[in-house]
C-alpha cells in the first residue's frame, strides 16, 4: 500500500515536471538568459553594433559613471530619476483614488446604464496608448482644445499656454506666483548627484505634468476593473449585517468596504508604481525626452543610450539600476500597506 | 518540508540546462559570424591591394544573379516611388534582382542587424552615424569598389571618410537654406535677407500678431549654421579638441537669443505646429530654415503657398550651413559583397542619380550632375550653391551626449531660461570629458 502511493507520487511528479517544462523554457530562454546577459552587458563597454563578444570588460564603469562621477551620464541620471519620481507621485495617487471613485460610482446597484459607463471608463485602457497620445499632441497644442476649454472658464483672459514644449517645472510656477523668483541659495549652491536642490524641487515640467494626465486617464480604466471585481467580492451580507446594525452609508463605506479592499488596493498600488516607473510610449510619442531633458525617464534614456549614442553597456546599466529602484519602491510600500496573507 | 531543496537544486539544473543550451546555440552563430567576418576581411584587404583592377573585375564577378536587399528608411511615397524606379531600371540591366525595404525605427532595426552578424546586403549611414559604425568594424570599405570617386564633392567624400579611408559613397545630400513666403516678403516691401542684420529686420517687419517672423526649432543642427556664420563651431575641424567657448558662438546665441526673447522667431510647437515646414506652409512664420525635404512637403501639402527659397544669410565670418548627407554601405559581414558593391556602383552612377534627384529634389553628390540636376529645379538653386561651404554633421563616438547636452542648453537659451555663459560652459565641461582631457 505504501510502496503503491510512493509510486503513484513518484508519477505525478514526473507528470508535474513535464506540465511545466515548456513555460520554464520559455521563462529560461526569453527572460532568464536575456536578463543575465544584459547584466553582463552592463558590464562591458559594448556599442549594441559589433558582435557582443568584442566587448571590453570594463567592471563597475558604467555604473560609476551614472551614479558617483560628474558628468553628464550622472547628470542624465539623476535628472531621468528625478522627473520620473513626480511622475509617480502625481500618476500613482491620482490613477488610485479615481480608479477607486469610478468602481464605487459603477457599483451602484441604483445606477442605470452600468454597462455604458463600465465602457466607457475602461475604453481608454484598450486603446492603443501610441493613438491616445497622437490625440493628447492635438488636445494640448497651444490653440488646442484643452487651453480653449480653460480660455472659456476664464472669462476675459485668453490662455495659450504651450503645454507640450515647456519645460519650466510646475513647483518652481507655484512659488513663482507667491513672489519667490530667485530660489535662496542654500538651494541653489547644494547639489545632489550634479543637480542642485532647487532643481530637484522643481516639479515636474508643463509637459511632464500634461503627459501625467494622460497617463492617469489611460490608466484608470484599468485599475477600475480591479477594484470592481473587487467590490464585486466583498459578500451582500456583510454590508446587509452592517446595515442590520445601523450602520449609515458613509460609516458602510468606511469600515466596511475599505477594509474589504485592502488587498486589490494593494494591488493596484503595485502594479501602478511599477508601471509608472517604466514609462516610455507616451514620453517617446509626445517630447522625445524634451523640452530641455525635463521629460527624460530611466526607461526613455535606456533607449536613448542604448539605440541612439550607441552605449548599449550604459543603456544597460540603467535599466539594472531601475530594476533596483522599482524593488526598493515596491518594499517600502508593501512595508507600509503590509497586506495580510489570504 | 524536506523535498523542497531538492526541487529548488531541480529547477536550478533545468533553468541551467537551459540556458548553456541556448548560450551554446549563441557561441555558436557567433563563431561562425566571426569567421565570416574574417573572410570578407581578408577580401576587403585583396580590394585595398589592387584597387582599380579589382574594380573592374567587380564589374563582372559582381553580376551573378544574387539577391539583395537594401534596408533604408523613408521620408515618404514620392522618396519610395523615386528610390524604386532607379532599382527598377538596375534589375532591368542586370542579373542581379535587388529590392528596398524601408524600415521606420531605422537606427534601432540596423544596430539589431548588425549586432545580429546577419545584416541586409546594403544599407544606409548617416554621415552622423559613420564614425559608430565604422569604430565597431560593422562596415566594408568603398576603395575603389565605386566608379569615379574622385567626382564626389570633396566635403561629402570628407564626411564618409574616416580613419583614412573612404567607407560609403553618399546616396545624396541636402543643405540647409533660407525658405521665405514671397507674398509676405512683397507686401512688406522686403527683399530676402542676405545678412544677420536685414535677417533681423526681416523677421521683426513680418511679425504680426498670430504670425511671427521665423520658424526655427531650437537645436544644434539649426543653431549651428549661424555658430558656423560667426566663424565658431563646437569643435576643432579634427573634432580632437572643444572650440565651443569662443566669441563667435556667443555671438550666434546672442543674436538667436535675441530673436526669440522679441518674439520674432518662435519654435514650431509655439506656432502649433508639428515642424517647422508646417508652421511656414500654414502662414504662421514668414520664413523657415530647412532643408531639401521641406519641398516635397510644401508641394505636397500647401501648394497654394508662394515660396522660394535663398543661401542662408550670411554671418559677420561670412556664410555656412550644414549638408546632410546619407550613404550607401555594405556592411562588413555582408553575404555575398561583390553583388553588393555592383548595386551600389549602380545607384551612384550618373543615370541612376540623375533619375532619382530629378523625380525626388536631393541633391546627386557628383560634382559633374550640378548643372542638369539645376536645370531640372531652377527654383532650388540655393540648396546647391550651399553646398560650397557647407559642412556636414558629424563627430566622434561617444559626442552623442555631448550634442544632447548642447541641445538641451540651446532650447534653454531660446525658451530665455538659461544663461548663454552657463550653457557654453556645461558643454565645454561635458565635451572635454567625451575627448578624453
Amino acid at each position: 500500500m505504501r510502496a503503491l502511493r510512493q509510486r503513484a507520487a513518484t508519477d505525478e511528479r514526473v507528470a508535474g515536471w513535464i506540465f511545466v517544462i515548456p513555460v520554464l523554457v520559455g521563462i529560461g530562454t526569453f527572460l532568464i538568459v536575456p536578463i543575465g546577459m544584459a547584466l553582463w552587458i552592463s558590464f562591458t563597454d559594448w556599442n549594441g553594433l559589433s558582435p557582443p563578444e568584442q566587448a571590453e570588460f570594463v567592471g563597475l564603469d558604467n555604473y560609476r559613471e551614472l551614479v558617483t562621477a560628474e558628468g553628464d551620464p550622472r547628470r542624465d541620471f539623476a535628472m531621468a530619476v528625478r522627473n520620473n519620481l513626480y511622475y509617480v507621485l502625481g500618476v500613482v495617487p491620482a490613477q488610485t483614488a479615481i480608479a477607486f471613485i469610478l468602481a464605487v460610482i459603477v457599483n451602484q446597484k441604483f445606477l442605470r446604464g452600468k454597462g455604458f459607463f463600465r465602457t466607457a471608463y475602461y475604453f481608454p485602457s484598450i486603446t492603443s496608448s501610441i493613438a491616445i497620445s497622437l490625440v493628447f499632441l492635438f488636445l494640448f497644442q497651444r490653440s488646442g482644445a484643452i487651453n480653449q476649454l480653460i480660455s472659456g472658464l476664464l472669462p476675459g483672459a485668453e490662455f495659450r499656454m504651450n503645454w507640450l514644449d515647456n519645460a519650466d517645472g510646475v513647483l518652481h510656477n507655484a512659488v513663482g506666483l507667491v513672489g519667490v523668483d530667485t530660489p535662496p541659495a542654500i538651494l541653489t549652491d547644494t547639489s545632489v548627484l550634479g543637480l542642485s536642490l532647487w532643481q530637484w524641487l522643481s516639479g515636474p515640467s508643463v509637459t511632464l505634468f500634461a503627459i501625467m494626465i494622460l497617463a492617469t486617464w489611460t490608466t484608470t480604466g484599468t485599475m477600475m476593473l480591479i477594484f470592481l471585481a473587487g467590490l464585486q467580492n466583498i459578500p451582500p451580507d456583510v454590508e446587509e449585517a452592517s446595515r442590520v446594525d445601523g450602520a449609515s452609508a458613509l460609516q458602510r463605506f468606511r469600515l466596511v468596504t475599505i477594509p474589504m479592499m485592502k488587498q486589490p488596493l494593494f494591488f493596484v498600488l503595485t502594479i501602478g508604481l511599477i508601471g509608472t516607473w517604466q514609462v516610455f510610449d507616451q514620453i517617446f510619442v509626445i517630447s522625445a525626452g524634451g523640452p530641455q531633458k525635463t521629460t527624460l525617464t530611466p526607461a526613455y534614456l535606456i533607449y536613448r543610450e542604448g539605440f541612439q549614442n550607441f552605449s548599449m553597456g550604459r543603456a544597460t546599466a540603467v535599466a539594472f539600476l531601475l530594476f533596483a529602484l522599482i524593488i526598493v519602491f515596491t518594499l517600502v510600500q508593501r512595508r507600509i500597506l503590509k497586506p495580510e496573507r489570504a | 518540508m524536506r523535498t523542497r531543496p531538492r526541487r529548488l537544486a531541480q529547477l536550478l539544473v533545468l533553468l541551467t540546462g537551459t540556458a548553456l543550451a541556448v548560450a551554446a546555440c549563441g557561441s555558436d552563430f557567433a563563431d561562425s559570424d566571426s569567421g565570416g567576418g574574417a573572410d570578407d576581411d581578408d577580401q576587403n584587404d585583396a580590394g585595398q591591394t589592387d584597387g582599380a583592377a579589382q574594380a573592374e573585375d567587380d564589374e563582372s564577378s559582381g553580376d551573378d544573379g544574387s539577391s539583395l536587399t537594401l534596408m533604408g528608411f523613408s521620408s515618404g511615397p514620392a522618396e519610395d516611388e523615386a528610390l524604386n524606379a532607379i532599382i527598377d531600371a538596375y534589375n532591368e540591366q542586370s542579373t542581379n534582382t535587388a529590392r528596398f525595404n524601408p524600415v521606420p525605427e531605422y537606427d534601432t532595426a540596423l544596430q539589431a542587424a548588425l549586432a545580429g552578424g546577419s545584416p541586409p546586403d546594403v544599407i544606409y549611414v548617416d554621415s552622423n552615424r559613420l564614425p559608430d559604425l565604422v569604430e565597431a568594424g560593422a562596415l566594408a570599405p568603398a576603395d575603389g569598389r565605386v566608379r569615379n570617386e574622385d567626382d564626389f564633392y570633396p566635403s561629402l567624400r570628407e564626411a564618409f571618410t574616416y580613419d583614412g579611408t573612404f567607407w560609403c559613397p553618399p546616396k545624396d545630400f541636402s543643405t540647409l537654406a533660407l525658405v521665405y513666403n514671397v507674398d509676405m516678403f512683397d507686401d512688406a516691401g522686403l527683399e530676402p535677407p542676405t545678412d544677420w542684420e536685414e535677417l533681423a529686420t526681416a523677421a521683426e517687419a513680418l511679425t504680426d500678431g498670430d504670425r511671427t517672423g521665423l520658424a526655427l526649432v531650437p537645436e544644434y543642427p539649426r543653431w549651428g549654421s549661424f555658430m558656423f556664420q560667426a566663424g565658431g563651431a563646437v569643435t576643432d575641424d579634427e573634432v580632437t579638441e572643444m572650440t565651443i567657448d569662443s566669441d563667435a558662438n556667443r555671438e550666434a546665441f546672442e543674436f538667436l537669443r535675441d530673436l526669440y526673447a522679441q518674439g520674432y522667431a518662435a519654435t514650431p510647437t509655439e506656432l502649433d505646429a508639428g515642424w517647422a515646414g508646417e508652421a511656414f506652409g500654414q502662414g504662421r512664420a514668414a520664413m523657415t530654415i530647412e532643408g531639401n525635404w521641406i519641398v516635397g512637403a510644401l508641394n505636397n501639402d500647401f501648394p497654394d503657398v508662394n515660396w522660394a527659397v535663398t543661401e542662408l544669410p550670411a554671418g559677420p565670418a561670412g556664410p555656412g550651413t550644414f549638408a546632410f548627407t546619407v550613404c550607401y554601405a555594405v556592411p562588413a559581414a555582408s553575404e555575398n559583397p561583390d553583388a553588393a558593391w555592383n548595386l551600389v556602383d549602380y545607384l551612384v552612377s550618373d543615370e541612376a542619380l540623375l533619375q532619382f534627384t530629378e523625380q525626388f529634389p536631393v541633391m546627386p553628390g557628383r560634382e559633374s550632375l550640378a548643372g542638369a540636376w539645376t536645370e531640372a529645379h531652377p527654383d532650388l538653386g540655393a540648396f546647391l550653391t550651399g553646398a560650397e561651404y557647407a559642412r556636414p554633421f558629424q563627430f566622434v563616438p561617444g559626442f552623442a551626449g555631448v550634442v544632447d547636452t548642447l541641445d538641451d542648453g540651446i532650447q534653454g537659451i531660446a525658451a530665455g531660461n538659461r544663461e548663454i555663459d552657463e550653457v557654453i560652459q556645461q558643454v565645454d565641461e561635458s565635451g572635454r570629458a567625451a575627448l578624453g582631457g
